[in-house]
């Protein structure tokens, strides 16, 4: 929860992802609760309206759920939840960017192949 | 918390023979931080000195819950304007004490916090006991900031609270804003030049150009569909034919613009080009700026009200 922001994309984005980060490295564990919007608001000095729109996005995913009073917590299988979420998102974000550079530079479909076979095993650490 | 709005209608101000504000709508609601942004001698200032009685209007309205605002204790009571301090006054230097300056702060305000502003004085390291007269440009921000804050009231105007003051300081002021507006949601209205660090700090934004308001807006909606386009002019021209287009740049076959969608419109498919985010500082440039010479007359630049 304590990465920087970036001018580049939403901010509430960006919260909702690094939420998901932590969730991922088991920084926010599930059925704990996750900072409130107050707190995120405080802590990146943004408008609390924004964070409760990052916070929302990963409810309506099913992700965090809302204790009544109590505040935001996260979901049983959040983990498998947010993998899945982003293994569907992972051909826009990633793939279609690496196949329209790979185009501009004339990188054959066997190249790229063998590219991704030769480092393949070095970056599966996560 | 009160749930009073802050309205004016077809609001015009003159001072003399020069017309400054030509006609504002604006409705301040309750709840709510706004970013007031626009250029020197926008207007920024002389509307927010009608929009709480400190200066009279030349027509139109302004009220507060209903009531009319103008020498109206009952709606003022409401309302804090902290003007940015001056070193002289009148004829003379401003003598006053920053210590006599709060005591009489404290009389203007009804919910007036004498323990946050006294917390303020001692975060800020301000000394209390100098006359304003003797205070840096950081410092007197520092001194309207604390008035500000302290006052508590429902609808809190800052103008331009960061002038002068340092990074760290800067940082401080954002997060004492955010930490009294999470607790109490009052409405805060600022204006500033420092564009870049605040914008995350606006629910909405309101863009005053030469007297008008360009645009106000939820910041996030705004930023959303302002976006950069740069690639082979022909491509861009092309990708963005149709929409509301501004600020051109050229240089060589390249060209840059940026482009302000409305609700349904998109870039074009199927073209190489960069699609880059723009934040409020530059779509201000880009709005507000001055156009630089066209090379070629096929771009179309909006700069109308309307075409926003």
């Amino acid at each position: 929860m304590n990465e920087y922001l970036s001018q580049e994309k939403s901010i509430y984005l960006q919260i909702s992802e690094m939420l998901e980060n932590d969730i991922l490295r088991d920084v926010l564990l599930e059925e704990e609760r996750v900072p409130s919007t107050n707190e995120l608001a405080k802590l990146y000095a943004i408008n609390p309206a924004t964070a409760a729109k990052g916070i929302n996005l990963l409810v309506d995913a099913g992700i965090l759920y809302k204790k009544r009073g109590i505040g935001m917590f996260v979901a049983a299988g959040a983990k498998e939840c947010i993998r899945m979420r982003r293994r569907e998102a992972f051909f826009d974000t990633y793939l279609c960017s690496i196949l329209d550079e790979a185009k501009r530079l004339n990188i054959s479909r066997d190249e790229l192949i063998s590219m991704i076979d030769g480092n393949y095993e070095r970056s599966t650490k996560d | 918390m009160s749930t009073g709005k802050l309205i004016c209608n077809d609001l015009v101000k003159k001072y003399g023979k020069k017309e400054i504000l030509h006609g504002i709508d604006l409705e301040i609601e309750p709840n709510k931080i706004y970013g007031l942004i626009g250029r020197n001698g926008a207007g920024k200032t002389t509307l927010l000195s009608v929009l709480t009685a400190q200066s009279p209007i030349t027509s139109g309205t302004v009220t507060y819950n209903g009531m009319p605002v103008w020498e109206n204790q009952a709606a003022l009571d409401h309302i804090c304007f902290s003007r940015e301090l001056n070193p002289v006054i009148g004829w003379g230097a401003n003598s006053l004490k920053v210590r006599d300056y709060l005591k009489s702060a404290s009389y203007f305000f009804p919910n007036w916090d004498k323990s946050l502003a006294d917390r303020l004085v001692r975060d800020f390291e301000l000394d209390s006991r100098k006359k304003v007269c003797k205070l840096s440009k950081g410092m007197m921000s520092m001194v309207t900031i604390v008035i500000a804050l302290a006052s508590k009231s429902d609808i809190t105007f800052l103008d331009e609270p960061v002038a002068g003051l340092d990074v760290i300081a800067r940082d401080a002021f954002y997060r004492e804003l955010l930490d009294d507006y999470t607790e109490t949601g009052r409405t805060f209205l600022i204006s500033t030049h420092i564009i870049e660090e605040a914008e995350s700090l606006f629910e909405e934004t309101i863009f005053l150009n030469d007297g008008r308001t360009l645009l106000k807006e939820s910041t996030q909606t705004l930023l959303e569909r302002a976006v950069h386009i740069s690639g082979k002019a022909e491509d861009v021209d092309a990708a963005t034919a149709g929409l509301s287009v501004y600020h051109p740049e050229k240089l060589g076959r390249s060209k840059g613009v940026t482009v302000l969608l409305k609700e349904g419109q998109q870039i074009a498919d199927g073209f190489d080009i960069s699609r880059q985010s723009v934040n409020l500082q530059n779509l201000l440039i880009a709005l507000c700026g001055k156009e630089p010479q066209p090379h070629s007359a096929d771009v179309s630049v909006g700069n109308t009200e309307d075409s926003l």
